[in-house]
C-alpha cells in the first residue's frame, strides 16, 4: 500500500507543497506540478518527479495530464487537484481576462485532468480541493464562484464513477498559506486564526484517502483543531 | 418596471419570458442571442447578436456600447444556457468548455461588463438562471452541473454587495425539468414529458417575483426536491443516479 502513487497540482508551495512533503515523508511515490521553476523550490523539496507548468491555459492542463500519464504507467492511486486562485475585490474590479483566468485554473484545468486520467484513476481516488468561499463569499465573487462550479462538477462525477473510483471534493477553511493577502485581502486581527498549512495538509490527505468519506466534505477548524495528529504530536504540525 | 435585457430568448423558458414582457408592455425587450430575431418582432423586441462563449475582447466591447444606448436595465435575466449528458468520459472535453463558457463564463462577463458601464439600474433585479441540480446533483451533466453550481455561488456572493451599492436584487432560480426542446433533448429515455413544468409558468413566477427574494424553485415538484437534497445530499444523489444518470447511459 505504501507505493501508491499520489500525483499533486500545486505542489511547489502553499497547502499543495505540505501535501506533497507529508506524502512523500509518509513513504507514498510522489510526482507534482507546479508553475514555479524548479530553480525557486524550497532547498528541502523532495526528490520527485515535478513538472513546471502554467495550468491556467488548456494547453498546460492537457500536458500536465499527458505528463503524469506517463510518469505513472497509466495508474494513479489519488490525484490531488489543489493548484488555484483567485481575487480579494469586488467583480466591478476583475479584468475579463483575470475572470477567464481564475475560472481556466480553479475549474476547468480540473475537467480537463479528470478526463484524461479517469482510465488511469481506475480504482483509484480524484480529490477536487476547493473552499469554504464557495458558499457565496461575498468579498471574492469570482473565486466564489469557481469553486462552487467544482463542487457541483465533483459531485456529479463521484456519482458516475461510483463503484468504479473515488471522487470528493475537499473544502478547507481558511489557511496560512498567504494565498488570501495574495489575493489582495488586507490582513487583520483574523488571520491570526487561519489553519496551519500542515495541519490542514494531514486532514486533506487522510480524507483523501479514507476508505470511506462523503462526496463533499468541509475541513475547517473542527476536524483540522482536533486531528489526531495534532493532538499527538502538539506543536508538530 | 422599466426596460429588461434577457440572454436566450428564442427558445424554451427564454422565450417565454419574452413573450411574457412583452404581453405585459415591457417593450422593447432587449435580447442577446446567437440565433436570428424571429420575425414577428415589429419593434417589440430589440435583438442583439452576441454569443456569450466568445473569447474575444472585441465582440464584448461592441456589445457595451450597444447596450450603453439601451439601459440601463431594471431587469436582467440571465438564462441563455446549453447542456450536455452522457458519461463525462464520454463527452469530448471540447464540449464540456464550451458548457462551462457559455453557462458561467460569459454571465460573469456580462454582469461585470453591465457593473462597469453602470447598467443595472438603482433598485433593479438581475436575475439568475440555475438548476435545482444545485441542491440535487446531477450526474450525467457534470460540466452542466458545474456551471450551475457555479452561478448559485455567484448569485450568493453578489447578493450583499449590490442590495448594499445600488439596492440592486440578486435572485437565484432553481428549476426543475421544464417543458422545453431542452429537456426533451436531455432528459433520459421514458422520462414523462407531462410530469414538467410548464416554462411559461415559471416566466411568470420569475416576473412576479419580488424584490427582496432570493431563491426561487418554481413549482412543488421542485421545492420538494431541494429540500430533500438540502437535508440528505448523499442519498438525493444516489436517487438521481439511478433514475437519471443510470438511463442516460
Ligand atoms: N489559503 C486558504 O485560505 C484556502 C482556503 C480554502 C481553500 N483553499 C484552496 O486550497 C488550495 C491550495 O491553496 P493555497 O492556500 O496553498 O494557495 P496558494 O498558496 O496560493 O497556492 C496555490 C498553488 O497553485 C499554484 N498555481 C497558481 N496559479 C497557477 C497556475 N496558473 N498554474 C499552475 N499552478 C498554479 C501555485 O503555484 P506557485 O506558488 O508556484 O505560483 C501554488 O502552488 C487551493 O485550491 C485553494 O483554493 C485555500
Amino acid at each position: 500500500m505504501k507505493d501508491k502513487l499520489i500525483f499533486v497540482t500545486g505542489g511547489g508551495s502553499g497547502l499543495g507543497l505540505e501535501l506533497v512533503r507529508l506524502a512523500w515523508g509518509r513513504g507514498y511515490r510522489v510526482m507534482c506540478t507546479g508553475r514555479r521553476g524548479v530553480q525557486d523550490l524550497p532547498d528541502d523539496f523532495p526528490d520527485i518527479p515535478y513538472l513546471c507548468c502554467d495550468l491556467s491555459s488548456q494547453q498546460g492542463a492537457q500536458q500536465a495530464a499527458d505528463w503524469a500519464l506517463g510518469q505513472s504507467h497509466g495508474r494513479i492511486d489519488c490525484a490531488l487537484l489543489n493548484a488555484a486562485a483567485g481575487y480579494f475585490r469586488p467583480l466591478v474590479a476583475e479584468t475579463a481576462t483575470s475572470l477567464s483566468d481564475v475560472l481556466a485554473l480553479n475549474l476547468e484545468a480540473n475537467m480537463i485532468l479528470a478526463h484524461r486520467l479517469a482510465p488511469a484513476l481506475d480504482g483509484g481516488t480524484l480529490a477536487l480541493i476547493g473552499s469554504v468561499a464557495r458558499k457565496g463569499a461575498a468579498g471574492m465573487p469570482v473565486y466564489a464562484s469557481s469553486k462552487g462550479a467544482l463542487d457541483g462538477f465533483g459531485r456529479a462525477l463521484a456519482e458516475e464513477w461510483r463503484g468504479r473510483a473515488c471522487v470528493r471534493v475537499l473544502h478547507p477553511g481558511p489557511i496560512a498559506t498567504g494565498m488570501a493577502a495574495r489575493a489582495g485581502r488586507k490582513p487583520d486581527f483574523a488571520d491570526r486564526l487561519f489553519l496551519s498549512p500542515r495541519a490542514m495538509a494531514h486532514c486533506v490527505l487522510d480524507a483523501a484517502l479514507a476508505r470511506k468519506g462523503a462526496d463533499r466534505q468541509v475541513i475547517s477548524y473542527g476536524r483540522v483543531l482536533f486531528h489526531p495528529a495534532r493532538l499527538l504530536r502538539r506543536g508538530a504540525t | 418596471m422599466g426596460r429588461v435585457l434577457i440572454t436566450g430568448g428564442s427558445s424554451g423558458l427564454g422565450k417565454a419570458l419574452v413573450d411574457l414582457c412583452v404581453e405585459r408592455g415591457l417593450a422593447p425587450v432587449c435580447v442577446l442571442d446567437i440565433d436570428p430575431a424571429p420575425d414577428a418582432g415589429d419593434g417589440k423586441l430589440d435583438w442583439v447578436f452576441h454569443d456569450m462563449a466568445d473569447q474575444e475582447a472585441a465582440p464584448w466591447a461592441a456589445l457595451s456600447e450597444t447596450l450603453q444606448k439601451k439601459g440601463p436595465f431594471d431587469l436582467v435575466i440571465l438564462n441563455a444556457g446549453i447542456n450536455a449528458t452522457g458519461r463525462f468520459e464520454g463527452i469530448p472535453l471540447a464540449t464540456h468548455l464550451s458548457v462551462a463558457r457559455v453557462n458561467l463564463l460569459g454571465p460573469l462577463r456580462l454582469v461585470h461588463m453591465l457593473l462597469h458601464a453602470g447598467l443595472l439600474a438603482p433598485g433593479g433585479r438581475l436575475v439568475l438562471i440555475s438548476s435545482l441540480s444545485v441542491f440535487t446533483g446531477y450526474p450525467g451533466a457534470a460540466s452542466y452541473a458545474a456551471s450551475k453550481d457555479g452561478l448559485a455561488s455567484l448569485a450568493r456572493a453578489l447578493r450583499k454587495p449590490l442590495r448594499k451599492s445600488g439596492n440592486i436584487s440578486v435572485q437565484l432560480v432553481c428549476p426543475g425539468p421544464m417543458d422545453t426542446p431542452h429537456a426533451a433533448r436531455h432528459a433520459p429515455e421514458g422520462a414523462r414529458a407531462d410530469r414538467r413544468i410548464d416554462p411559461a409558468r415559471v416566466a411568470r413566477q420569475i416576473l412576479e417575483l419580488p424584490h427582496g427574494r432570493f431563491v426561487l424553485l418554481p413549482g412543488p415538484g421542485a421545492k420538494l426536491a431541494a429540500v430533500a437534497g438540502a437535508l440528505f445530499p448523499q442519498i438525493m444523489m444516489r436517487i438521481m443516479g439511478k433514475v437519471l444518470f443510470a438511463r442516460l447511459k
